[in-house]
């Protein structure tokens, strides 16, 4: 039960009245990640005029940091469905006051992901290519490439995650449209969709709800599963292991886990929700961290191990590479980060310091971007002849100038959320509290 | 025929609701609908309902529909445009199992939306004028639609078993 918050009325004040009237802090932050927005959205239309030659990108690692960025985006997208829909299924309670953040975070996120396709392609105009649409020459995807595979995953988890996320806040809606007047009333009474709260309404809600977390749990699975396969189906030596589908789905909620830590703790300062999102409640994100942390270390272990006890001398040079070639750096700053960082979070003081987790959720997250770097990067670097291997060297201006951009979209995105729509759950914090009752 | 009227009942306890379902139960009163604020269990076993909706049927119908439109899709677009490889199946049997996944869940999830909005009647752009805006939070309640005759009856339940307001409106 949330502390403080004695009746519903209380919840409706305490989560509303943060919308109407954010701190000045929350207008800092969001002047400043619009001006982080116009400089990728400057870098990229330079890089369309210009040409795909501005990134650093070259064979033989053609997909470079774009790529990088797009598994890392759909990564962080994990956390929100993990906590809203597999959480909810095990009835964890702790999840209440954070499902609805992470759930913006994982539709922002997705959306900031499906961009580096685009931004990649070069001619992002022909994208519609990709898609499976009637033509004058029968041409159609390829439905047995795990690259066509990943744009029906990304695009229906996309779809998926919004509905959720949208259906999730309708009662919230309706409860701040009859808290309001005028023009506000209107719009969240369109938003609304004419929510009413009967019992009728509450019981096909619950039914949806729980299809709905029941559907959205084997497809957070399958999703990262797929993005895991654009590498695992190729034949190059680093990428073709049967790990990778658990390997990115854990990598993946491990990111998104942090990149919650992250976001929520700036967030429960600047809206005052220290009474909603407890330290209990970023100490079991904490511990859940601690479980993800461990089977990626889990992962980082079997990899070099398999490719020493496969007898495959190729794949057992691609690691010897790894870990002291080229890119030796981003490969140990990969391990401490995603592995050995996390294991802090066993000690109780650490665990329960905000700043420290603060920290610690923006350095795994550095370390899963590395780790995306190390594999998509690294593999092509050095496949089977010699004679074609070549190294990335480094991310131009432009590509940097594109990831600052999409970190602001996102944080852009989230500050508007977190302004116009209920951050918290409304109706699943009541629920939390104990029933009004007289108790003759 | 007689003139017909709905009374609502606005009660800020669960326990006072509950009372009265029962005693308009007792007097064989149908209770039209019951307002509150978030889903309560107590409220649902009081009017005699299973705990699922039908819009899960809803859901398996695009379950199924997704696998099929998903498998295909596949085979169709494969068999328009050939994209031999030796040894393998122009029309491929494994790979058409991920796209169907895929459609599997999206289907799946699209009708389980349309199944909540057709079963509830959303979207709604007015609502009922009988409809109090603090049954969305803090406060719930009881709509019951009656012959005129039974109005006072109705009314004195509800007072009787604590409605902190009650309400009469023609309909």
């Amino acid at each position: 039960m949330p502390d403080q918050l004695s009746s519903y009325a209380a919840v409706d004040r305490q989560i509303i009245g943060a919308m109407w009237s954010p701190r000045r802090t929350y207008w800092y932050f969001v002047a400043l990640s619009f001006v982080g927005v116009l400089i990728g959205a400057a870098c990229w239309g330079y890089q369309i005029v210009t040409g795909l030659g501005v990134a650093n990108v070259t064979h033989p690692p053609m997909w470079g940091t774009y790529l990088t960025n797009f598994v890392w985006w759909v990564g962080i997208a994990h956390s929100g469905t993990l906590i809203s829909a597999i959480l909810f299924l095990f009835r964890a309670s702790w999840r209440t006051t954070i499902a609805r953040s992470a759930e913006a975070m994982t539709v922002f996120a997705v959306m900031i992901a499906g961009l580096f396709p685009l931004i990649h392609l070069g001619r992002v105009w022909v994208v519609y290519w990709i898609l499976p649409y009637p033509n004058q020459r029968n041409l159609w995807p390829n439905f047995q490439s795990p690259l066509v595979f990943d744009v029906i995953a990304i695009s229906t988890y996309l779809t998926v995650s919004t509905l959720f996320w949208y259906t999730g806040m309708v009662p919230d809606l309706a409860t701040i449209r009859d808290r309001a007047t005028g023009l506000k009333r209107r719009i969240y009474g369109f938003l609304s969709l004419g929510w009413v709260g009967s019992h009728k309404y509450w019981r096909h809600y619950g039914t949806a709800y729980l299809l709905f977390a029941a559907l959205a749990t084997p497809l957070v699975i399958s999703v990262h599963s797929v993005v895991s396969w654009d590498f695992a189906l190729g034949i190059v030596p680093g990428w073709h292991s049967t790990i990778f589908a658990p390997y990115f789905v854990a990598g993946a909620i491990h990111s998104g886990l942090a990149m919650v830590l992250a976001l929520l703790i700036p967030l429960r300062r600047i809206y005052g929700f220290e009474n909603l999102i407890t330290l209990r409640v970023l100490e079991q994100i904490a511990k859940t961290i601690i479980l993800t942390g461990l089977i990626v270390a889990y992962a980082y272990v079997v990899e070099p191990f398999m490719a020493w006890y496969s007898g495959n001398l190729v794949e057992l040079d691609q690691f010897m590479w790894r870990g002291y070639g080229y890119y030796w750096w981003e490969y140990w700053t990969m391990v401490m980060l995603n592995a050995v960082l996390p294991l802090a979070l066993f000690v109780k003081t650490i665990r329960t310091s905000i700043p420290a987790l603060f920290i610690i959720g923006i350095l795994i997250n550095i370390g899963m971007w590395f780790e995306r770097y190390v594999i998509i990067i690294g593999s092509q670097a050095h496949e089977y002849d010699p004679y074609s291997w070549g190294v990335y060297k480094y991310p131009t201006w432009v590509e940097f100038g594109i990831l600052i951009g999409s970190l602001s979209l996102f944080f852009f995105f989230f500050l508007l959320f977190s302004k116009f729509l209920p951050t918290i759950s409304i109706t699943e914090v009541k629920e939390s509290l104990p029933v009004p009752v007289r108790g003759k | 025929m007689a003139e017909k009227m709905a009374v609502v009942g606005v009660y800020q306890y669960l326990d006072e609701l509950l009372s009265a379902l029962d005693a308009l139960k007792r007097e064989k009163i149908g209770v039209d609908t019951v307002y509150s604020p978030v889903p309560r269990h107590e409220i649902r076993e009081a009017l005699g309902l299973p705990e699922l909706g039908t819009v899960r049927f809803f859901t398996l119908t695009g379950a199924i529909l997704g696998i099929v439109s998903g498998v295909l899709l596949v085979w169709y677009t494969s068999m328009q445009w050939r994209f031999i490889v030796g040894g393998k199946p122009p029309i491929p049997i494994y790979p058409a199992v991920i796209p169907a996944f895929e459609f599997l869940i999206l289907l799946s999830v699209l009708f389980n939306v349309a199944g909540l909005l057709i079963k509830n009647r959303m979207p709604r752009w007015k609502l009922p004028a009988h409809f109090d805006g603090r049954f969305t939070r803090d406060r719930f309640g009881i709509l019951v639609r009656c012959p005129e005759a039974q109005g006072e009856t109705v009314s004195g339940i509800l007072m009787k078993t604590g409605a902190e307001e009650v309400r009469r409106l023609d309909e």
